[in-house]
Parts: structure tokens; C-alpha cells; sequence
């Protein structure tokens, strides 16, 4: 067994202690997945170099050789905001029901249902930018949160697991707001929902700056924020203790006197707001319109991007600005390259398998120091002996 | 000398030495086992007997040593390698499919096949079920091959066990405390059982800490402590205390000092209780019996007749279906978990990982379990993480808590008796009036059991009512001032401690009535 030591200890070394892991094991994920990239793109041909190179100057991290008239790598770098503000509600969706043991894979449906109601309610009226976009965003809150606590009710009440709530759901919201989209809200050209007034749009678009337009996302500060509330919630507060706790044994909390129905319904109602807000941010901000039939695929890769960032609030932030680099950039990398545009699917997903690996890699970082730990205690010859009572080794 | 030795001992292992991270489980361990004999290894939890079968077994190798079987060194590398060896092992917890038949389990991995229309592979049940008949016959081990394991009781399965290791033609029987789980008359049968067995020319290696099974059956002792080889005993000549002062390496007491009893009001008073298990059926019948301030109120039963219901639906997390809990003169039977802590209940849960802690928390968030919505701990409902830590470090302290990392390990990495023993000082430290506690001492070695209990004695010296759930008669006799005998979810007698002897409480147990309400 010795002999697997080594190369255990050199990845021990780099990777740092438990705490340390939280960043340096997704980070291990994203280097082995862009490796496993480059050899893709050298299969089909291309440089991966180039088209690495082209996805940061897609989402206006680097500058690109040459820009349309009104157009730099600013206005780039912002509609790459434009971009993350709905993914990073969406993954802070997921995160905080992972947290309460809960997978919340409906936050795609919650999304249209918040955008949906806060366009025909709000997009379509009258109403002044003052007034049209809190009001927006109330309404991405609170249709998010009913159709959360919707969930977290079934759960509770009726043991109707919630991934299978959610995803029927997510059917029921997506043909229903198709039914009325196409009977009251078509745009004849497009076959999308008509356009909501830019009163109530979340994103200041073609907004002139000097010699630039560019899309301001306003949402962007509202995620930030949520992060760091979300963050405080889960860290200090009695609520997030008892959150964590329903999450990981519901037995015990129960047995602590926790009321764990009541925090099952919390945690999908918090999910679901966030959720809101991303299907606000998305409809009535990077978008102006809904496309009916069609479930945006934003709340499913937040369900990765929560995973890549280890579902805690400051990692989802950092995991979906990655993410949304590469989706981002993706449409630039195309042109300026001429690979396909689904290799950057293919990225998104290898980084997000190499990420659910970083629990076995963690394992095999655990297991080497303990062995090492071990080693040395033989080496000096401190008899363990009293361990091997406290530790239980025969049990 | 080569062919006489290879006569005398089945199974030699030389200087085995196993490593656990951070833990030595094996230090230099040599044991020698002859052909036909019951070869006890006796230990503490964590002495590393179970370690030490499992490398004869062939589920870890040793780090160094060799093992050597019928006088050829051979490789163990795994489970199947020590089947072809005859080798067979009963594990603490079984290893059935619970939706399989008794002799479906027999068989699985060996199954007799034959050949429809000459052509298609399927398993012979017939011939399946004629040969564990056969087999349960000849050793007397009674089953019936077409029950299904989940609806065979937990003696039987044990024999299911049994017979699977016979089935494969196994010569050397491993059995890892194959008592834990039995009642006072099931140990007799299995004892018996092991007994035919050695008569059938098998050899018995048991493993187990209860040291008047080793001095019932077997022949020779090995005894280890803390991972090492400290004597090996012929059994006849050896005392039970001379046995378990070589266990715990240090003189032990059996005996719990126990003052006068000094009982005070009415504490708790339990009125035609019935729960219904989760399914709705009736697991506790019309139960009734109060418990006085420094008293120690306990229940004994077999495993599974209504215990764990009864002490869940008084601590206030199952909804009574019938009857009525007083707490202090107060009706709490309506109330929630948290009332019921509140009013002042302390709970020691049976299943300590699944209930009693929450495993992927610290030690000190474990600590302030029942306590952190409260100030200090919390205010507003934002938490002060300095006060979880300077808690847990008193607890840690005046409880004896060890811990790798102190407050901040993580206490799946602690040990079962640590973990027990974070539990009841969390529960004893609310100062409650009224202590459950629910198989308190199970699977702990006895320094541990000797703390715990020591630990009831004082709560019931401070005035505390204290309801004993127990399946370990021994413990009962020991602490209880009063006994009830629970049985079918009905308590079938309540009497003083003093007035009864085990023989007795055992006979209530299986379900004979007292003789009042015959």
C-alpha cells in the first residue's frame, strides 16, 4: 500500500489542507478539464491555444483584433455581466437548497414562471422606470418563492419528493405560459412573446457612453449582494445552522427539536425566489421577450455551476463567472477560430465532470495524509497505542 | 514435527501487524489455533479483534506477518479466496438481502444450477431448499428455507448466517460477537449451537467482549488490549476477573455503587400510552407508569417490542396515537420536540449516529445542539461561534470528551464511545428533570460502559427521574431501582428492582405475565 504514496503526497502538497481544498480542488477540475479540452480541440484540428485565447477575448477579458463601430472590449466584458447576473442567481438557487439537502432541479421553470407573470404584469404596461423595475423584480421574488414553497409544501406535507415535483412543474409552467404566450402575447415576427418596455427591462441596453453603447446589467449588484446575504445566512445565523443541519441528517435535527418540515419549506422558498430572480434577470434583462416552448437550459447548468463551487455562495460566484466566460465567448470563438460553437459545451462539460470527481480527489488527499500522519507518528516511535482505543479500529 | 504441527493448528497467524490511519489496530499479534476447538478472542471495542478475524478473512492484508492455514502459508486477498480455504465468517451486522427467502440467501454467489430442456442456465431451487434442510437438520440450526429474511426475527437470520457458512463447506467458523444482538435465552440456543458445531469437528474462532460466553464454551482465551497480544488462557483455569482486568488493562469493577435511593415528587407520569409505528400499526399498547425524582425507572424487553417507540413518544418526536404524559404535573403529550426539551426533557436516543448527532457537524456544534437557539449562543437570531467554542471546551473538559481536534473535529472521526459520550454530556448539561436514556452503553467496551453508568447513578443522585431503556439485563439489575418489562408493546409488570430476580425479568421478557394479572 505504501507504494501509492507518492504521487498522493505531490498532489497533497499542492492541494493544501481541507480548507485550503475548497479552492484548490475546483481549480485541479478546471486545469485537468481545459487539458482534456486541449485534446479535443487537437483531435478536430484546431489550436487550443487560439480558441481558449478566443473565448476570453469573446467575453472581453482580452482584447479581440478589431471591433464593430461602438464596441470594445468593455462593451464585451459587460454583456459577459449581462450574461452571469441570471446564472449566478440561478446556481445560488441550487446551492442553498443543496445546502438544505434538497435538489431543486425546477429553478429553469421557476425562472419562466417569474418572467413570465413580471412581462405580462409589469413588461407590458405603462409603467415608469422608477416604479416598473422593483416592482419587476418583486414579482420575480415572489412568483420564484410561491412556486418554491409550492415544492417545499408537496415535500413536507405530502412526501412527494421535490426533484419529481419540480420537474413535472417545470412542464406545467413551461405549456402553460406557452398556451398563453401564443394566444395573448405573440409577436408575429419573431413567434416570441412581444417585447416589454424598456422601463421595465433590468438591463439598460445601447446605453451611451461617450463614444460606446453598451448593456448595463443592473441586476448584477442585486447577485453580489445576495451572495454575500446568502453567505452570512448559511455561516452565522440560527437559520442557516438549522438549515445545514436538515440538510445533511434530518433525523437528528428532528431529534434536536428543529421544526424540519418548516426549514424544508424555507429552503425551497428561498430557492425559489433566487430562482425569480434569475427568470427576471434573464427575461426582462439579458432578454426582452420569452421564447415560448422552450425551458432556458440556465437552470440546469446552475445545478453544475453550484457543484463547481463547492455550493457555497462565494464559490457559486466564481464558478458561474468561469462558466458564463465560456458560453459567453463561445459565439466569437466560432467566428474567429471556426470551431464549432458546441465545443464550448463540450468545456462546460468536462470542467463539470472533473468537478464532481473533486470528492474522490479529496478522498485520495485524506487518505495520503492520514497515511503520512501515521508514518511519522510510527517514526518517532509515539506508541499510538491510545488511539487505537480512541479511534475504534476493530469496529 | 512439520506433520504433527500441521495436526495441531488449523490456523496460525505470525506477528501480525495492521495500520488504520493514525491508529495501529494489529501491533505484532501471534495467535495459533488448534484443529476443533472454540478459540475465544476477547476485547475492549477497539482492541482490534474484529481487525484481526478480518485479515484471516481476507477482507484487509496485513501490513506484515504472515497467516498460515493448516501449515501452508497462503495470501487471504480477499472473502472468496478465504471461502475456497474454508473459512467463514458471521458478521456483527448480517450480510442478507432482506427480500430474498432463507434459502435464496444460502445459496447466493453458490448457486446449484441446472438447465431447462437441457439448454438454458437457471438456478436449482429444489435442490437448494432439499440441501439447507439437510444442513439445518444436522447441526439442529431450525429455519424455514421459504421465509423471507425480512419477516425472519434476528435469531433466525443469525442462523441463516450460520448455515451459509456451512453451505460453503466451511472449517473454521469466525463469529464477530455473534451475541450483541440476542436475548438471555437466544444466547443459550446459539451457545448450543456453537457447541453441536464443535462436535461436527469445525473450528470456532469467537470474538466477543462478554467474558461468561467465553467461560460457557470455549477452551482457550486469547486477550487483546489496545491492539496487542496480551495472554492467551486456557478458559478452565482462568477467572472472569482475572479475564477482564487483562481486557481493560487495569482492575475493573462490575459492581456499580449505587447509595440508597432518596425519592422525591412525581416526575413523570406516562397514562395508557399507544404509538403507532410509522406504518400505523400498534407498536405501544395502553402503556402507564410514573417515575419519581431520583428515581431510576427502567424498561427491559427484547429488542423491538415497543422501546424505542415509547421513549420517542414520550421525548415528544412521535405523536402519541392514545393516552396522556404529564411533565411535572404539566400535560406535554400534544407538545413539539422542542417543548418537550424545553419543559425539561433530556434525550439519549437509541440509533446515537442517525439521531442523537449530526455527523458531518463539529464537535462543539454538536454540543450546543439542543442549546444554540438561546443566548448566549445566539441573539437575534445571529449565532456567536465563540460561545460554541468555549461550551464545547467546558464539555470536552468535564465530560471526558476525546477528540482528535477538540471542538473542531468532525465527529464522524470520533470513536463510538466518544460520540456517546458528547451525547449524554450535551443531554446531562441541560440539567432537565427528566433523563431518557435509550440503550446507553451498546456497543461501548466497559471503561466506557463503567463512565456512562457511573454517570446515571449521579444524575439520579442530583434528584434527576431517570427512564433506563436497556436490552442488557445485566445493566438493568445493575442501576434500575424500578423494573417494567415491556413485551409486545404492553408493560407486562412493574416492580422493585429488589424484588426481582433476571430469571425472572428474562421470563417477563419472552412474554410470561406477571402473576397478578394472570
Amino acid at each position: 500500500m505504501k507504494k501509492n504514496n507518492a504521487p498522493f503526497s505531490v498532489t497533497r502538497n499542492l492541494l493544501g489542507n481541507e480548507k485550503r481544498q475548497a479552492v484548490t480542488i475546483p481549480l485541479l477540475a478546471i486545469l485537468l478539464s481545459l487539458i482534456a479540452v486541449s485534446v479535443v480541440i487537437l483531435a478536430v484540428g484546431n489550436d487550443p491555444l487560439a480558441v481558449f485565447k478566443s473565448l476570453l477575448q469573446g467575453s472581453g477579458l482580452l482584447p479581440k483584433a478589431s471591433y464593430a463601430a461602438k464596441k470594445s472590449m468593455l462593451t464585451d466584458f459587460l454583456s459577459l455581466l449581462n450574461a452571469l447576473t441570471p446564472m449566478l442567481f440561478a446556481a445560488l438557487a441550487v446551492a442553498i437548497a443543496f445546502k438544505a439537502g434538497l435538489f431543486n432541479i425546477g429553478v429553469s421553470g421557476q425562472m419562466l414562471a417569474a418572467g413570465f407573470v413580471a412581462s405580462i404584469v409589469i413588461g407590458y404596461s405603462a409603467l415608469g422606470p422608477w416604479l416598473a423595475k422593483p416592482l419587476v423584480i418583486l414579482i420575480g421574488l415572489t412568483v420564484g418563492g410561491a412556486v418554491g414553497l409550492l415544492i417545499g409544501f408537496l415535500k413536507h406535507r405530502f412526501n412527494i419528493n421535490e426533484v419529481v415535483s419540480s420537474i413535472m412543474l417545470n412542464y406545467i409552467i413551461l405549456y402553460v405560459s406557452t398556451f398563453f404566450i401564443n394566444t395573448n402575447f405573440v409577436d408575429p415576427v419573431s413567434r416570441q412573446s412581444r417585447y416589454i418596455s424598456s422601463a421595465s427591462r433590468l438591463t439598460l441596453t445601447d446605453l451611451a457612453v461617450g463614444e460606446l453603447k453598451m448593456d448595463i446589467p443592473l441586476g448584477l449588484l442585486l447577485a453580489l449582494l445576495t451572495a454575500l446575504a446568502l453567505k452570512f445566512l448559511l455561516d452565522k445565523t440560527k437559520t442557516g445552522y438549522e438549515l445545514k443541519a436538515v440538510g445533511v441528517n434530518r433525523k437528528a435535527a428532528k431529534y434536536a427539536g428543529m421544526a424540519v418540515g418548516r426549514n424544508i419549506m424555507l429552503a425551497m422558498f428561498i430557492s425559489g425566489m433566487l430562482a425569480g430572480l434569475a427568470g427576471v434577470t434573464y427575461y426582462l434583462g439579458f432578454y426582452s421577450s420569452i421564447q415560448p416552448r422552450v425551458l432556458t437550459s440556465v437552470g440546469f447548468d446552475a445545478i453544475a455551476v453550484s457543484l463547481l463551487g463547492n455550493s457555497s455562495p462565494i464559490g457559486v460566484i466564481f464558478a458561474s463567472f468561469l462558466i458564463s466566460v465560456v458560453t459567453k465567448g463561445s459565439t466569437y470563438m466560432s467566428s474567429a477560430v471556426g470551431v464549432e460553437q458546441e465545443i464550448a459545451s463540450v468545456i462546460v462539460g468536462l470542467i463539470l465532470l472533473f468537478s464532481a470527481c473533486g470528492v474522490y480527489i479529496r478522498y485520495l488527499t485524506a487518505r495520503s495524509r492520514d497515511r503520512l500522519r501515521e508514518q511519522t507518528a510510527t517514526a518517532e516511535g509515539a506508541a499510538p497505542a491510545a488511539a487505537v482505543s480512541e479511534k475504534g479500529g476493530d469496529e | 514435527m512439520d506433520d504433527q504441527r500441521q495436526e495441531e493448528y488449523i490456523v496460525e497467524m505470525r506477528h501480525i501487524t495492521k495500520r488504520f490511519p493514525g491508529v495501529v489496530a494489529n501491533d505484532d499479534v501471534s495467535i495459533s489455533i488448534r484443529k476443533g476447538e472454540i478459540f475465544a478472542l476477547l476485547g475492549e471495542n477497539g482492541a482490534g479483534k474484529s481487525t484481526l478475524m478480518s485479515m484471516l478473512f481476507g477482507m484487509y492484508e496485513p501490513d506484515e506477518g504472515e497467516i498460515i492455514i493448516r501449515g501452508k502459508p497462503e495470501r487471504v486477498g480477499s472473502p472468496s479466496m478465504a471461502t475456497r480455504l474454508n473459512i467463514g465468517m458471521v458478521h456483527q451486522h448480517f450480510k442478507l438481502v432482506s427480500n430474498y427467502t432463507v434459502a435464496e440467501n444460502i445459496i447466493l454467489g453458490v448457486e446449484p444450477k441446472k438447465r431447462a430442456l437441457g439448454l438454458l442456465p437457471q438456478v436449482d431451487i429444489a435442490q437448494a431448499r432439499r440441501r439447507v434442510s439437510e444442513l439445518s437438520r444436522k447441526y439442529g440450526l431450525e429455519v424455514d428455507p421459504d421465509q423471507l429474511i425480512e419477516d425472519a426475527n434476528v435469531s433466525t437470520q443469525q442462523r441463516v448466517e450460520i448455515l451459509k457458512m456451512l453451505y460453503r463447506e466451511a472449517e473454521i467458523l469466525i463469529f464477530d460477537e455473534p451475541t450483541a444482538v440476542l436475548t438471555p435465552q437466544e444466547i443459550q440456543f446459539l451457545l448450543q449451537i456453537i457447541r453441536e458445531l464443535q462436535k461436527g469437528g469445525k473450528t470456532i474462532i469467537l470474538i466477543t467482549h462478554k467474558l461468561e460466553e467465553i467461560k460457557q464454551v470455549a477452551d482457550r482465551c486469547a486477550v487483546l488490549c489496545r491492539g496487542r497480544l496480551v495472554d492467551v488462557l486456557e478458559v478452565a483455569e482462568a477467572s472472569t476477573k482475572a479475564m477482564a482486568n487483562l481486557m481493560v488493562g487495569r482492575e475493573v469493577s462490575f459492581q456499580r455503587e449505587k447509595p440508597a435511593p432518596d425519592f422525591g415528587a412525581e416526575v413523570l407520569r406516562v397514562e395508557r400510552l399507544c404509538v403507532n409505528n410509522s406504518d400505523g400499526f400498534p407498536v405501544v399498547k395502553d402503556v402507564s407508569f410514573a417515575i419519581r425524582a431520583g428515581e431510576i425507572f427502567a424498561i427491559a424487553g427484547v429488542s423491538g417490542n415497543g422501546q424505542t417507540e415509547l421513549a420517542d413518544a414520550v421525548a415528544g418526536v412521535l405523536r402519541p396515537a392514545g393516552g396522556r404524559v404529564w411533565l411535572n404535573g404539566r400535560d406535554i403529550t400534544a407538545a413539539s420536540v422542542r417543548a418537550h426539551a424545553l419543559a425539561g426533557i433530556s434525550y439519549i436516543p437509541e440509533d446515537r449516529q442517525s439521531c442523537g448527532l449530526i455527523l458531518d457537524f463539529d464537535l462543539a456544534e454538536n454540543l450546543a445542539l439542543k442549546r444554540y437557539y438561546q443566548p448566549p449562543f445566539c441573539k437575534q437570531g445571529v449565532l456567536d461561534h465563540q460561545q460554541f467554542v468555549a461550551y464545547g471546551e467546558r464539555l470536552i473538559e468535564e465530560y471526558d470528551i476525546r477528540s482528535g481536534q477538540g471542538g473542531r473535529t468532525v465527529v464522524r472521526s470520533m470513536s463510538g464511545g466518544n460520540q456517546q459520550k458528547a451525547i449524554v454530556a450535551r443531554e446531562i448539561d441541560l440539567g432537565s428533570p427528566l433523563m431518557i436514556f435509550v440503550q446507553p452503553t451498546r456497543g461501548l467496551d466497559i471503561g466506557a460502559i463503567e463512565n456512562i453508568q457511573n454517570q446515571i447513578i449521579a444524575e439520579r443522585g442530583k434528584g434527576r427521574a431517570v427512564l433506563l431503556i436497556s436490552l442488557e439485563l445485566d445493566e438493568i439489575m445493575s442501576l434500575a431501582d424500578t423494573i417494567g418489562v415491556i413485551y409486545n408493546g404492553q408493560l407486562q409488570s412493574i416492580a422493585p428492582a429488589d424484588s426481582l430476580t433476571a430469571l425472572q425479568v428474562g421470563e417477563f421478557m419472552m412474554g410470561v405475565k406477571s402473576d397478578e394479572e394472570k
